[in-house]
């Protein structure tokens, strides 16, 4: 699953904020010019962020690459605010600069032709736009289930209904879509639809739901990993996840993000 | 200018090498940072065995630094000879590796097949690792502390750099038992032992609840722990700890380092070390310096 060979070793750049917007709740959308990472980045990869110029907090922060726009030299993040680092950034206006780590991470093997299943919960969303888009422009059907809290948490909403050939909401106040847990509605879709791949991102339910997908052998399953990590190349070795069959760990930075469901631990 | 310095022998044509474990010479840095630029480049610590690590989390941020439990998961001496070395030792910059072990008897071993392999122009005893059950009290217990430095140097004809632990009553008393039982050089400091509580779980955020705290924030104790060293031995010493700048290194120095080490930082940015290399070399361009060596421990005067 991992493409290694041509793969562009990542660049220390700066970007400059091109457009952001709090279109949801506890979310901040980010429109970012940097050519480099708008040219070589592929679906699955990462980047490191910081936009303040002190040591606290210290660490860059790391974030799945959403959409690209090669032709206009853009990138675009989906963050969301839930300390120090993500509540500077979410105080930059449109202009401001930002330092930049990637892409990082191996990319993900985007599917020709078949027909997947996403899976994802808050901000895990942002993690497989770039994955759906890719892979309908490869001819694959993408269907997708986005969960959230609330109406007012479906982050991505929009990006993931343009890739998708069908967009599922599940929330968990009943605000929009689905109310409730969305088990029996996913059952019903795979046992309908016969799905290649499932996706997850953001969700432990969800994880193990498609590591009981995965087990049938019918359907393979891939669980897009996050992690507190300080460097992202795999220098500081902070990442961990544990392989699930074999000893030691993986390192979510430099083996991942993406990872078959059944090789790591699920929490 | 002259950036050269002199380690137990070794000429390093610069002062600043990474701190074990920091960073990893791997080709991911192709387009940022060659290995071949710092003065030196150190292994993270060998072990004799492989060695996975501690369980996540494994980092936590604190202010103005970071507290790390990795553990150092590593391959093995073995295997590390193998695939690691010959990468290591072919940048053209002077090797340290860093090697540790639970018994006398394995540093004494590593010591050896270390030396066999020809590759190695210094070897770092790591004696004050807090992720590690022996770790931090090799450096931490005056006796052993003796006993391990004599005894790998007398197996070993690699000059030795002994790697110190904060976590003493007074580490220039450490600096000099290191010296009088042969240390060829020491290194200040590793990290402090700390820990973080997640107070919303009410338990140890650490998977391996306390850690070495690093970054900015230990940068002054560091410097500290330089100065007071820097006149009771007379071998050098290499300076470590929360170094985040060009101007962090340069105190460093004139505290009586005659080398830095970059810690963490390289985890913040990944130019550090190029940025301290070329702020060292203006910064004694524009105050009338030939050389780095006219500067170290220049603070005491």
């Amino acid at each position: 699953m991992k493409i290694k060979n041509n793969l562009i070793k990542p660049f220390l750049t700066e970007g400059r904020i091109k457009a952001r917007k709090n279109e949801y709740t506890g979310y901040l959308d980010l429109l970012i010019e940097n050519d480099k990472i708008a040219e070589h980045a592929m679906p699955g990869q990462f980047v490191m962020v910081r936009g303040w110029n002190s040591n606290d907090p210290i660490l860059s922060r790391p974030f799945d690459i959403v959409q690209v726009d090669p032709a206009n030299g853009l990138f675009r993040l989906v963050i969301k605010i839930t300390g120090e680092g993500t509540g500077l950034l979410n105080v930059l206006r449109s202009g401001s600069r930002l330092v930049i780590t990637g892409p990082l991470g191996n990319p993900v093997e985007v599917p020709h032709g078949e027909k997947i299943v996403l899976l994802v919960r808050g901000v895990g969303a942002a993690a497989v736009v770039y994955l759906a888009e890719s892979a309908k422009n490869a001819g694959t059907e993408v269907y997708t289930f986005l969960s959230a809290s609330a109406k007012n948490r479906l982050v991505c909403r929009d990006y993931l209904k343009n890739a998708s050939k069908d967009l599922n909401i599940i929330t968990d106040d009943g605000s929009d879509g689905y109310h409730g847990d969305a088990r029996d509605i996913l059952e019903r879709f795979i046992n309908k639809s016969k799905p290649d791949r499932i996706y997850t991102c953001g969700s432990g339910r969800f994880a193990r739901f498609a590591d009981e997908q995965d087990r049938k052998g019918l359907i393979k399953g891939f669980v897009f990993l996050e992690s507190h990590m300080a460097c992202g190349m795999g220098d500081c070795h902070g990442c961990a996840v544990k392989k699930r069959d074999s000893g030691g760990y993986y390192l979510v930075c430099k083996d991942g993000p993406v990872f078959p469901v059944n090789s790591v631990e699920l929490d | 200018m002259d950036l050269n310095v002199n380690i137990a022998g070794v000429i390093l044509k610069n002062p600043v090498m990474p701190a074990s474990g920091t960073y990893e010479c791997n080709s991911i840095h192709d387009n940022i940072f060659s290995p071949d630029e710092p003065g030196a480049i150190v292994s993270k610590t060998i072990f004799i065995n492989s060695r996975e690590g501690n369980a996540p989390p494994r980092i936590c941020e604190t202010p103005c630094g970071m507290l790390n439990s990795i553990g150092i998961p590593t391959a093995g001496v073995n295997n590390f000879i193998r695939d690691r070395l010959p990468v290591l030792a072919g940048f053209g910059v002077p090797v340290v590796i860093s090697i540790a072990g639970n018994s006398l008897e394995d540093f004494c071993k590593l010591a050896g097949i270390i030396e066999s392999t020809g590759k190695a122009d210094l070897l770092e005893l790591n004696l004050s690792c807090p992720n590690l059950h022996h770790g931090i009290e090799w450096a931490r217990d005056k006796n052993e502390l003796y006993r391990v430095i004599k005894r790998v140097k007398e197996v070993t004809n690699l000059p030795v750099i002994a790697k110190l632990s904060p976590s003493v009553t007074d580490i220039s008393e450490m600096s000099l038992i290191a010296e009088s039982a042969g240390a060829d050089a020491v290194a200040l400091i590793n990290t402090y032992k700390g820990m973080k509580i997640d107070i919303n779980k009410r338990k140890p955020f650490l998977g391996n609840i306390a850690g070495g705290l690093s970054g900015p924030a230990i940068h002054p104790l560091a410097v500290y722990a330089v100065y007071s060293s820097f006149t009771k031995i007379s071998i050098p010493i290499i300076g470590t700890g929360g170094i985040a700048s060009w101007v962090d290194a340069v105190e460093m120095i004139l505290a009586g380092a005659a080398a830095v080490g970059i810690g963490m930082y390289n985890f913040v940015n990944p130019l550090i070390m190029r940025e301290v290399i070329s702020g060292i070399e203006a910064y004694l361009k524009d105050n009338n310096f030939d050389s780095i060596t006219e500067i170290t421990g220049i603070a005491h005067l």
